[in-house]
């Protein structure tokens, strides 16, 4: 079920179960079907797991959308160094809040994607970096392993198969950053969180530079449905290139904020109008952010043909990123929510390259004097240019994400920009 | 923007579930079987190593480790490939136990683990989850991020630093506060959301802020009756 709402439209495969304190534990979890998928897996061996998962054409749910079951197939033969699946449950896109809610309401189904996943890659050891904050579910997660532990789902010897494979849970210490594949590793590893050059890339030297998956964790819980349904199961769902189910995590100014299963290609408007049962207090639309903090802004004309797959998203101009709408109604202010999300940038960047670390607190210098009504018409240029000087010349996409909200909101805004500039006028300011 | 909250259809003073759809009660969303009790001591040295658990309680003079944070620094050890991957989830523990990790504790580390004092010291600024200083007996983080903000996330800081008649990331005077702003707690569909020590608090809205402190300070007292 949705939760904190629900939904008639929902396709409720990965989050079945939200809302439903029994789900949490290890019977509630077999008596849905749970743990069927790693027997599944087991019997077809990892590259019939690896074939399930591209048959399904599953796309990773932690932002960039790639394919899971093709990841996959990057890690090499195993060889001297152990092999490691890492889960990214370091969920801190502003916007996002769907990995929390799969962990405290199913942690056994992250459990056995896990499984199968470290299965599929020839991986012993999995770990599940969690960001700091969550205590309430790392506990969830840590009381579901150690059931499964001892009912010999995890450790030595799985099911009698001959197979070992350990979860460990490693728990951040509150850096944004830290969610990038190899800023992960940098942390994993006792050092700060500095994303890595790339190449080599993780399957070839990852984690102490031994090969290595990452994947998000609402990737790894959909890993057993396809296994228990096959992989072919997943596309009635979706569209050909955006294939299966996908949870939307709405929050700003609709009457219904939550998170929703719904197939991706669902209409945006519909989604906000009906799933999500409208603007709060009859007020009308004005903006929507609808994969987390790092992509372009969408105006109300983007949204009306908008459909929520990959591809609709980037063709409205923006990107699904994570599904993490954010819904702007007619009384915000733009540029302080511009301004705000810039300075979250600025305080995450982790300050190694150049465009990233001095382009963030330029531009959340300018937008605050803009906002202040210090501003001229010419700062706008200044951030465009700015922008542009931190899109595609830094280490990770961090700067290009700071940038995104910028550009998009004086191209689609300008108008409130220049209200602000030229008579210190402020929407939605009392 | 004082009025985001009125078409909100649901209130639970603090906390997200019960939305008339679920009939949930907060013992089953966030009982205290989960929430609030210390992380076991014992259990799987892969599952119970360590979390980033405040007390109410700090306890800046306690030796590193001894007794039972002995045991699970040892299992803690036993999960990585080498000592230096170790580092996070000790710090977590130190702080856990002293409630902040200055630069002498920093040090200590540095010698268990046999890393440079220096590295250590890097590591710890990086992350903004270890403080640095001591806090007051609930740390209290409101997230002002966009989701937040847009439903009314600085009024609520301000009424949290209104309420316990400190700046942000001081002492309050009977010790029992600190407030400070956070990044996003991904929480963002209950807005505004709050982390105290190691809980969430959710959908806090100006109004909710005094009956935490109520709730909080009863806490106190009760830990302080207890003698822990
Ligand atoms: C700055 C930054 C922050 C990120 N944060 C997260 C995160 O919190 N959680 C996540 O799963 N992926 C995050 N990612 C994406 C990861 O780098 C990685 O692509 C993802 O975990 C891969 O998993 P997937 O293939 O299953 O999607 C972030 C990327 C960047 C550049
Ligand atoms: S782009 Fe920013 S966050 Fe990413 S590596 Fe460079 S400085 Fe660090
Ligand atoms: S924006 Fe406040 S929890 Fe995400």
């Amino acid at each position: 079920m949705g939760y904190p709402y629900s939904h008639e439209k929902e396709v409720r495969l990965i989050s079945r179960g939200f809302g439903d304190p029994a789900a949490r534990t290890l019977d509630g979890w077999k008596a849905m079907g749970g743990y069927e998928g790693l027997e599944k897996a087991l019997e077809v061996g990892p590259s019939g797991v690896i074939d399930e998962v591209k048959a399904s054409g599953l796309r990773g749910r932690g932002g960039a959308g790639f394919p899971a079951g093709v990841k996959w197939s990057f890690m090499p033969e195993k060889g001297e160094r152990p092999h490691y699946l890492l889960c990214n449950a370091d969920e801190s896109e502003p916007g996002t809040f769907k990995d929390r809610e799969l962990i405290r309401w199913l942690p056994h189904q992250l459990i056995e994607g896990c499984l199968i996943g470290s299965y599929a890659i020839g991986a012993e050891h999995c770990y599940i970096y969690l960001r700091g904050e969550f205590f309430e579910t790392t506990q969830v997660l840590a009381r579901a392993l150690e059931e499964a532990y001892a009912a010999g789902y995890v450790g030595e010897n799985i099911l009698g198969s001959g197979v070992t494979i350990d979860i460990t849970l490693h728990v951040g210490a509150g850096a944004y950053i830290c969610g990038e594949e190899t800023g992960l590793m940098n942390s994993l590893e006792g050092r700060r969180g500095l994303p890595r050059v790339k190449p080599p890339f993780p399957a070839a030297a990852g984690f102490f530079k031994s090969p290595t998956t990452i994947n998000n964790v609402e990737t790894l819980s959909v890993v057993p449905h396809l296994l228990t349904n096959g992989g072919e199961w997943y596309r009635q769902w979706g569209t050909e290139k955006s294939p299966g189910t996908k949870l939307f995590c709405v929050s700003g100014h609709v009457r219904k904020p939550g998170n929703y299963e719904l197939p991706l290609g669902f209409p945006m408007m519909e989604l906000i109008e009906d799933v999500c049962g409208g603007i709060r207090d009859g007020n009308e639309l004005k903006a929507v952010i609808p994969g987390g903090a790092s992509v372009p802004i969408m105006n109300v004309s983007d949204c009306l043909e908008c459909s929520l797959d990959y591809e609709g998203v980037a063709k409205a101009g923006s990107m699904l990123g994570c599904a993490s709408v954010i819904v702007m109604d007619e009384t915000t202010d733009i540029v302080k929510q511009v301004r705000r999300l810039v300075q979250f940038f600025s305080h995450e960047s982790c300050g190694q390259c150049t465009p990233c670390r001095e382009g963030t607190t330029w531009l959340t210098r300018i937008l605050s004097r803009i906002e202040d009504g210090r501003g001229t018409e010419q700062d706008l240029d200044t951030l465009l240019d700015l922008g542009e000087q931190m899109t595609g010349t830094t280490i990770c996409v961090l700067s290009d994400s700071a940038a995104a909200p910028v550009a998009s909101s004086i191209q689609k805004f300008r108008d409130e920009y220049l209200a602000l500039i030229r008579r210190g006028e402020r929407v939605g300011a009392a | 923007m004082s009025d985001s909250k009125q078409s909100v259809p649901f209130r639970n003073p603090g906390w997200a579930g019960n939305t008339g759809e679920f009939e949930l009660t907060e013992e089953q969303v966030r009982g205290d079987d989960f929430v609030g009790t210390r992380p076991p001591d014992g259990g799987h040295p892969s599952v119970s190593t360590s979390y980033p658990y405040m007390k109410v309680e700090k306890e800046p003079d306690a030796p590193l480790f001894e007794g039972a944070y002995q045991q699970r620094f040892e299992k803690i050890l036993s999960r990585y490939p080498d000592r230096q991957a170790a580092l996070l989830p000790v710090l977590n523990l130190a702080e856990e136990l002293r409630g902040h990790v200055s630069a002498g504790t920093m040090d200590e580390v540095a010698k268990l683990l046999d890393l440079p004092d220096a590295y250590v010291r890097g590591v710890v600024t990086f992350y903004t989850m270890y403080n640095r200083q001591s806090v007051g007996r609930h740390l209290i983080q409101v997230c002002t991020n966009v989701s937040c903000n847009l439903c009314g996330g600085d009024e609520v800081l301000a009424a949290f630093l209104e309420h316990t008649g400190t700046e942000p990331g001081e002492i309050s005077e009977d010790g029992n506060f600190t407030v400070i702003e956070v990044e996003c707690l991904a929480a963002c569909g209950f807005p505004t959301a709050v982390q105290i020590n190691s809980r969430y608090f959710e959908n806090v809205t100006p109004q909710d802020v005094p009956p935490i402190l109520e709730r909080l300070k009863a806490e106190v007292a009760a830990s302080s009756d207890s003698g822990s």
